[in-house]
């Protein structure tokens, strides 16, 4: 049943994502739906599949284009917010997608501040907001390229305007001050409409499960399309520095008027699925681990985990995907490790190559002492090794090695560095990449330029040293020459004539013996 | 001038010993593609006759060195250890070796055309008011070579050795340079020299007790590259008297060699651009290539 309440958007659908995102969906948001309860309004484009998991009989959809209408099996009050009767008739108000779609282009601009004020019109006293904000300062804005405005942006949430929190603390604050208690917030990754990781303030200040979030955050911030710098890179750094909330692309909040309720929404999902922070591996990233021994210069830390690495069975998967529980906080080895390699006791080193088939872990002094949790299925090895070499390249951590960054060659040495023998032709070609960032392409640019001023020095060197060679033989030969003309050294050229000739007929002497 | 192989990388069959360890024909080691350091260092590690051609790696043996040199400038400094504690690392010491006796001191010395201001008679006077074993003199050997200086330590009462001439230019290259100090160094418990060398790094790494005493005999007209003789004194001062603390030195050479930190073979022929070994299978069992 459709109700027309005013100022509904004729030929129009929010939800075929043909005129700004789809509506907000996907399984993470599912995870939230234990939340809901009661009579229920979903404000804005949710997506069909998630107003049908709602788990609660009495909904109503606000959308403002008659399209979508049809899309729903539940009541659906089609118009602008601010048409509706302002009744504080529901439990609780669904507004996943933000407050930036819940008028039509026939309402007059309202502020975010007015926005929610009408949203909150229609709650019950008791009643309970979910409220999704798009952060306009999130790893998906700053290292996204200008975008071009849709239909949808007749207005565009903007950072310019104070009615419009800016920042997490801001928007908890307002909603404060709107007179909610906020019962549970989450920082969301990699959209708004469609996020498929969710951490919980619980989750983000658990230090011991970072490796885990930082995973799932780089598979759901993957680029599909081209972007200024690469947003896995920098999301991983906010993590870092602890800013996995303040840079989040969106933020949702469950909010209540009145006493908080207590919700079983999860601490965090990952990976669209909900996650249990005490059942995640603990630790840091394996390529955590690397980068941070390769900017140590800690060449044996890096050479082991490599090897523990690439030795076990989780050589398949990426580094970024797996978590590394290593026994001591600060690196590899304890400090008196090192010294214990005395020579008394012959320098403990990798094997040499005589006994190098007796495996890549041999010689490696705590072998066996990390322990790695993949987070993803197995791969080829060689390509995850490779596209850890690419992220050394592209992270600017290429300059430890001394060679060209070229993503096979330093593959190559990785291998290497574990003992294992690899030709770079041996090592199979990455996929194309569909996306590019563009900062990665100046830096390309660059080392391109360097590699082959390089390569000029090198080519003008190797010129020089022909010229010199090719004097030095010139040189010989004439002396060989002008030797062989001399008494002695036609003396010379008779005798080597002369035992020629005795072994010639030695050697038929020696056939004609035999013969007999 | 050469770069990769700069012809200082078969200095003392420095490339020899890596080659051998790297599984390939160590009588005729491939090109090393790069510059290796070839003598313990308190510079950028290179050879200050070293022209460079920018993007040529440049192999040092420590991370001192390496941060040192990349603080001068230089770019593609890797650090992959001495060929010295990559011999020891081939050749551990027999269990049952003979005991070691003495001291194997090394006269400090130029190179081919500097010449040594000072007093042997002076230093000898030194080693035997000190050393209490029997002693054994390593000469440069270019001293070997001059009798008298010789006949000097012989009269003393002193074994006079050489190690062998370090070979250039691919002329004259003594691959067996580094087997026979290693054999030297580790008939004797200590080592000595009148100044901090890379034959008392080796020689603490190959067991010896070091010491370094006696008249540091300036070269004529010595430069003082990198502070000299007077920054060796000042910053490594532990490592001079005629005793010093056992467990500080042998971290100390284990450090300046790199020996903590060498190279699996697959690593190290992949960095010098050297082949894959050859698949002879006698030499997976006994670790020779039969020529």
């Amino acid at each position: 049943m459709t109700t027309l309440i005013g100022g509904e958007m004729l030929a129009w659908s929010d939800l075929d994502g043909s005129h700004g995102p789809a509506p907000a969906g996907g399984d993470a948001l599912r995870s939230l739906l234990p939340a809901v309860s009661g009579r229920t309004l979903v404000a804005g484009p949710h997506s069909p599949q998630l107003v049908a998991a709602l788990p609660t009989t009495d909904v109503t959809v606000l959308i403002r284009g008659d399209l979508d209408a049809p899309a729903f099996d539940t009541p659906v009050l089609c118009g602008s917010l601010e048409k509706l009767e302002t009744l504080p008739a529901y439990d609780t108000v669904l507004a996943l997608d933000g407050l930036g779609r819940l008028h039509s282009a026939e309402a007059p601009p309202f502020t975010w501040d007015e926005t929610l004020t009408q949203l909150l019109a229609l709650l019950k006293p008791d009643g309970r907001l979910l409220l999704g904000h798009e952060n306009l300062f999130g790893v998906h804005r700053l290292t996204a390229l200008p975008p071009a405005p849709a239909d949808a942006d007749w207005t565009v949430p903007d950072d310019h305007d104070p009615a419009r929190p800016a920042g997490h603390p801001r928007l908890l604050a307002r909603l404060t001050a709107a007179g909610l208690r906020i019962s549970r917030d989450y920082a969301a990754y990699p959209s708004l409409t469609a996020p498929t990781v969710l951490l919980s303030e619980e989750a983000l200040a658990a230090p011991t499960v970072t490796g885990a979030l930082q995973a799932a955050v780089a598979t759901a911030l993957a680029p599909t399309a081209d972007t200024l710098a690469d947003p896995v890179r920098m999301a991983t750094a906010a993590f870092r520095h602890d800013l996995g909330a303040a840079l989040a692309p969106a933020w949702v909040v469950i909010a209540e008027r009145g006493t908080p309720q207590p919700t079983s929404t999860p601490d965090a999902v990952l990976d669209s699925a909900p996650a249990d922070l005490a059942e995640l591996p603990q630790g840091r990233t394996l390529a955590d681990h690397l980068l941070a021994a390769a900017q140590r210069r800690d060449l044996p830390a890096l050479r082991e985990l490599l090897t523990a690495w690439q030795s076990g069975p989780a050589a398949g998967v990426p580094a970024t995907q797996i978590v590394a529980a290593i026994p001591t906080p600060t690196g590899l080895l304890p400090p008196d490790t090192a010294d214990s390699v005395l020579p008394d006791t012959a320098p403990v080193a990798p094997t040499p190559a005589s006994a190098a088939s007796s495996g890549p872990a041999a010689g490696s002094p705590t072998g066996g002492r990390v322990a790695l949790s993949p987070l993803a299925p197995a791969g080829e090895p060689l390509q995850a090794l490779r596209a850890f070499a690419a992220e050394v390249i592209a992270g600017g951590y290429a300059h430890l090695w001394p060679i060209q960054a070229d993503e096979a060659e330093l593959t190559a040495v990785l291998a290497g560095m574990t003992g294992r023998e690899l030709e770079p032709g041996e090592v199979p070609a990455s996929p194309t990449p569909a996306t590019h960032s563009v900062g990665d392409l100046l830096a390309d640019r660059e080392r391109l330029t360097r590699e082959l001023s390089e390569a000029r020095a090198k080519h003008e060197w190797y010129e020089k040293m022909l010229l010199h060679r090719e004097a030095e033989l010139k040189r010989v030969r004439q002396m060989n020459a002008l030797l062989s003309a001399t008494v002695p050294g036609k003396a010379a050229a008779g005798l080597v004539g002369g035992l020629r000739a005795g072994k010639r007929a030695v050697r038929s002497v020696v056939r004609r013996t035999r013969g007999n | 001038m050469e770069f990769g192989v700069h012809h200082a990388n078969h200095y003392y069959g420095h490339s020899h010993v890596l080659a051998r360890y790297c599984g390939l024909d160590d009588a005729e080691p491939p090109r090393i593609h790069g510059y290796l350091q070839h003598g313990w260092n308190i510079g950028d590690g290179m050879a200050p006759d070293h022209e460079y051609v920018p993007g040529i790696a440049k192999f040092v043996w420590s991370e001192r060195v390496r941060r040192r040199a990349w603080s001068l400038g230089r770019r593609e400094v890797y650090v992959v250890g001495a060929p010295w504690a990559y011999l020891l690392a081939l050749s551990p010491e027999p269990i049952d070796a003979p005991k070691r006796e003495g001291t194997i001191w090394y006269p400090f010395h130029g190179w081919e055309g500097q010449h040594i201001v000072g007093d042997h008679n002076g230093l000898i006077r030194e080693i035997r008011d000190t050393e209490t074993g029997p002693v054994t003199v390593c000469l440069y050997w270019q001293e070997f070579r001059d009798k008298r200086v010789r006949a000097l330590y012989e009269r003393a009462g002193f074994r006079v050795i050489s190690h062998g001439y370090r070979g250039g230019w691919w002329k004259d290259l003594d691959p067996g340079f580094l087997y026979r100090q290693l054999a030297e160094q580790r008939k004797h418990s200590r080592v000595a020299s009148n100044r901090l060398s890379s034959a008392i790094v080796y020689g603490t790494l190959a067991g010896c007790e070091p010491a370094v005493y006696g008249d540091p005999m300036q070269l004529e007209g010595e430069k003082s590259a990198f502070g000299g003789q007077a920054r060796i004194v000042r910053e490594w001062g532990a490592m001079h008297g005629t005793s010093i603390d056992l467990d500080y030195a042998r971290a100390l050479a284990t450090a300046e060699l790199g020996a903590d930190r060498l190279l699996p073979p697959a690593e190290l022929r992949r960095l010098f651009q050297w082949p894959a070994p050859q698949d002879v299978p006698d030499f997976e069992l006994t670790g020779v290539i039969p020529r």
